[in-house]
């Protein structure tokens, strides 16, 4: 009986729920650090263009990217609900992307995901691995990796 | 036995003899007749004998002994140290060199018997002693070793006129002169607190005149297991020497009581090579005889295998093995440290208003005080992280033989400044770039010695390793007189390789076109050889010093030589900086690179080839407005007064224009990570302010 449990635990993941324009985006909560209130980021001239700087994160430097500038979207206004999300990943280190706002705690089943298929035209998707269903709402899921890989140059 | 415990010391222990053979067969070479180096190759092939015995290598230990038998022929001249004697021991230490790899590895030796080495060995042995049976030759090294057990060392030691005076008057006024050799066990610990016991005992009875070796270095340990001196004494011998062996831990003491005349004739004896050597046997037939009057002490360690006496000896120098990831964990929170101090210190300034004078008075020394300890710290730190380069550059002398046999050239390389200290981290990986430019120096630089015969130089070319410190950076040159660069070959390779159009290398510079080797897979060697010629060099040279955040120039004249200068940063991880702003941003400059400061008007500012420049106490400075380099948006009206910061590297300026100084500070280098794009490399890093804000580094050396 435990072990059911434990199993069906395992299948369903967790996703944070943030805001980025008009639509809702998931990351997995499991690449999830730290979600920090916005701050003075310091600009580093020569970057590219999607990093909009670093902060200091308890003495860290950690380097903050607009996930916006990145999809191609309006560039980003920071207001009151402004986080910046700290991703830690394993071997390249820690990472704050910029969203617009954080809603939620999310949990997933596998039948609530659909895959979405990769889509060379759309620059977008590119980013997004699945749509999740949650009640009457679409999550548009992130695929974590592609958002630190750097855009294919043309 | 189990020894692994001793692993440690012997992998250690085994490369220092390495290195220290390596070193005195190089010296043989030059010098076949030099007795003091045969004399101390056989003492490292008899250690180096003893330690794999001890440990249980019984194939290192059979290498060693075969190469030791050798070394006891060329000591009792029986055979002369030829070329081809060379070759096969620096194969010997190859293959030692190979054991120890395998030790490293597996704790264990490996199965590779080397035969043939020990094959040459065995017939080099044969031809050059010529009559030697192989029975004798076996016998042979075993029995002298056992009657220099105590040699008497003292008669090594010479005087200086003073210590001979000193001498005669004693005897003068009726005193005994004794010279005497102690012996401490070699497992023992504490070897100066036992030296020091020894000087104790027999001050009591008189004076010591010279010490062997010097008395600072019998108290700092820097002695084996024996140490000798000259005493005047009223008291006889026989008391002299008991109240020294009463001292425990000592193993043997010998000594005899001398006339100043004999003395003063053995040093004269001394300056002719071979009546010394004869007046050591007859003294050591002595030895033996006195060795066997001397009671159980003697017979004891005679019984006693010699593989224990000289095998897995701990040389105790007062030092600590820390692992280099404790001193990293250390080195962060020294950093942290510095950082709350750096905040510590700007609360203390902004509420210099409000506080009460006598309290922020105490605050503010309080905070000075603390400053002082950081810093302090700080330093020790840096200091114990600090190796001096010797460890990474003492085996090129051997490198550079072998380049040169290989080669065919002749060449000698010439090192200074092997003290110059680093940070661990940094000496680690400078190994390799430097070898690579040492080869490139051998192989591209220098001509062969037709080529030099001809044009007239040395037939020896000269490579030269030089390294020093200069401010903040250690700067190592590796420089040779051979060829020189020859650009036009260069700019025409660069064309026929399609990197610039013919008429692009019309208008480039010297130093643009040598830029050129520096760029992956760009070989300038014309046949592929195994030393160099396969286009991965010179970029994997920079690379790795950049990474290491330095850089590499080179100059070159042609025909003369040319001169690689790579320049090291010394501490990896807190500078000194001097804080500036640019349209409020703030930005962290090395203090180790900044020259001056000057004030300017903006209508000093002339131009050359349509740069800006200034023109400062004779000295035409290239300007760089720092705003324009950084992105910055451009001010609306030009400032009437500039304030430029002038930065040098090498023998190059440059000034750079900001808006605000800020001061100067200790900052903690971070780095930016991984995501950032940071392929023009002005900013070398950030650092958290101490009121948490973020300030980036420039990296001026990129400016040039």
């Amino acid at each position: 009986m435990a072990n059911n449990v434990v199993a069906e635990e395992n299948t369903k993941k967790q996703f944070i729920v943030v805001k980025i324009g008009s639509e809702q985006y998931g990351i997995d909560i499991s690449y999830v650090d730290n979600i920090v209130r916005m701050q003075k980021i310091t600009r580093v001239p020569k970057a590219q263009s999607y990093f909009k700087g670093i902060i200091n994160l308890r003495g860290e430097i950690v380097p903050v990217m607009s996930i916006r500038t990145k999809m191609d979207l309006e560039p980003d206004e920071f207001t009151d609900v402004t986080r910046i999300i700290i991703l830690k990943l394993e071997e390249h280190g820690v990472l704050g992307i910029v969203v617009d706002e954080v809603k939620e705690v999310v949990t997933l089943a596998p039948d609530e995901i659909d895959k979405v298929a990769y889509d060379a035209k759309n620059s977008k998707s590119n980013f997004i691995n699945g749509v999740g269903k949650h009640g009457e709402e679409l999550i548009s899921l992130f695929d974590t990796n592609s958002i630190i890989d750097e855009p294919e140059m043309v | 036995m189990d020894v692994s415990q001793y692993l440690e010391i012997f992998i250690d222990e085994t490369n220092g003899h390495l290195q220290n053979l390596s070193d005195c067969i190089m010296t043989l070479e030059k010098e076949p007749e030099n007795m003091d180096t045969i004399n101390e190759i056989f003492r490292a092939a008899h250690s180096l004998k003893g330690m794999a015995g001890t440990m249980g290598f019984k194939r290192m230990q059979r290498l060693t002994h075969d190469m030791e038998n050798v070394f006891q022929e060329v000591r009792s001249g029986n055979m002369s140290v030829t070329s081809g004697l060379v070759d096969v021991l620096f194969q010997c230490l190859d293959a030692i060199d190979a054991y120890l790899e395998n030790v490293k590895e597996s704790s264990d030796e490996g199965t590779d018997d080397n035969e043939a080495i020990i094959q040459e060995l065995n017939e080099i042995l044969a031809a050059g002693t010529g009559n030697a049976l192989p029975v004798k030759t076996e016998k042979a090294p075993v029995k002298p070793q056992e009657g220099e057990k105590f040699p008497k060392r003292y008669q090594d030691i010479e005087f200086s006129e003073k210590e001979k005076e000193e001498l005669q008057k004693a005897e003068s006024r009726g005193m005994n002169i004794y010279g005497m050799t102690v012996f401490i066990q070699e497992e023992c610990l504490l070897k100066a607190a036992r030296a020091f016991l020894v000087f104790k005992a027999v001050e009591d009875y008189g004076n010591i005149i010279v010490y062997n070796p010097t008395s600072q270095d019998i108290e700092d340990e820097k002695f084996g297991v024996d140490f000798s001196f000259y005493l005047v004494s009223e008291e006889n011998l026989d008391k002299i020497l008991e109240v020294s062996k009463a001292v425990s831990e000592i193993e043997e003491v010998v000594g005899e009581k001398l006339k100043y005349s004999e003395l003063t004739a053995a040093a004269e004896k001394k300056e002719a090579a071979q009546a010394e050597q004869a007046a050591q046997e007859a003294k050591a037939l002595e030895a033996k005889a006195e060795e066997k009057a001397v009671p159980a002490v003697a017979a004891q360690t005679k019984q006693a295998p010699a593989k224990k006496a000289n095998g897995g000896k701990p040389v105790t120098n007062r030092t600590v093995r820390v692992d280099i990831e404790k001193l990293d964990a250390l080195m962060n929170q020294v950093s942290e440290l510095i950082i709350a101090k750096n905040s510590l210190v700007s609360i203390g300034s902004s509420s210099d208003g409000g506080a009460s004078g006598a309290s922020s008075q105490a605050f503010h020394e309080q905070i000075e005080y603390l400053e002082r300890i950081t810093t302090g710290l700080h330093e020790s730190v840096m200091k114990v992280r600090m190796v001096p380069i010797e460890s990474v550059v003492q085996k090129f002398p051997r490198m550079i033989r072998d380049l040169s046999k290989k080669l065919d050239k002749k060449m000698e390389l010439f090192m200074t400044g092997e003290d110059t200290e680093l940070d661990r981290t940094v000496v680690d990986q400078i190994g390799d770039p430097l070898q690579h430019l040492l080869r490139n120096s051998a192989d591209h630089g220098l001509e062969s010695t037709e080529v030099r015969r001809k044009r007239g130089k040395p037939e020896v070319g000269s490579i030269h390793l030089n390294a020093f410190q200069e401010g903040n950076n250690v700067i190592i040159e590796v420089s040779d007189d051979g060829n020189g660069i020859d650009t036009d070959t260069v700019k025409e390779k660069a064309i026929e390789r399609g990197l610039i159009t013919p008429e692009q290398g019309e208008t480039m510079t010297q130093k643009e076109i040598i830029d050129f080797l520096f760029m992956p897979s760009f070989s300038m060697a014309k046949k592929i050889s195994d030393i160099s010629g396969r286009g991965v060099g010179l970029d994997v040279v920079k690379s790795n010093i950049e990474a290491l955040g330095g850089d590499v120039e080179v100059k070159s004249v042609l025909g003369e030589g040319s001169k690689f200068i790579v320049r090291l940063p010394l501490t990896l991880a807190i500078i000194q900086a001097l804080m500036v702003e640019v349209r409020g941003e703030k930005y962290a400059i090395s203090l180790g690179s900044i020259e001056t400061i000057e004030e300017i008007s903006p209508d000093e500012i002339k131009f050359v080839q349509a740069k800006e420049v200034i023109h400062i106490r004779g000295i035409v400075i290239p300007l760089i407005r720092l705003d324009q380099l950084l992105d910055c948006e451009p001010e609306e009206k030009e400032r009437e007064s500039l304030t430029v910061i002038i930065v040098r590297k090498g023998d190059k300026v440059a000034g750079l224009i900001v808006d605000e100084l800020d001061g100067q500070q200790e900052i903690v280098i971070k780095s930016l990570g991984k995501y950032i794009n940071n392929s023009s490399k002005i900013i070398s890093g950030a650092t958290v302010l101490g009121d948490g804000e973020v300030a980036l580094i420039l990296d001026v050396n990129t400016l040039f």
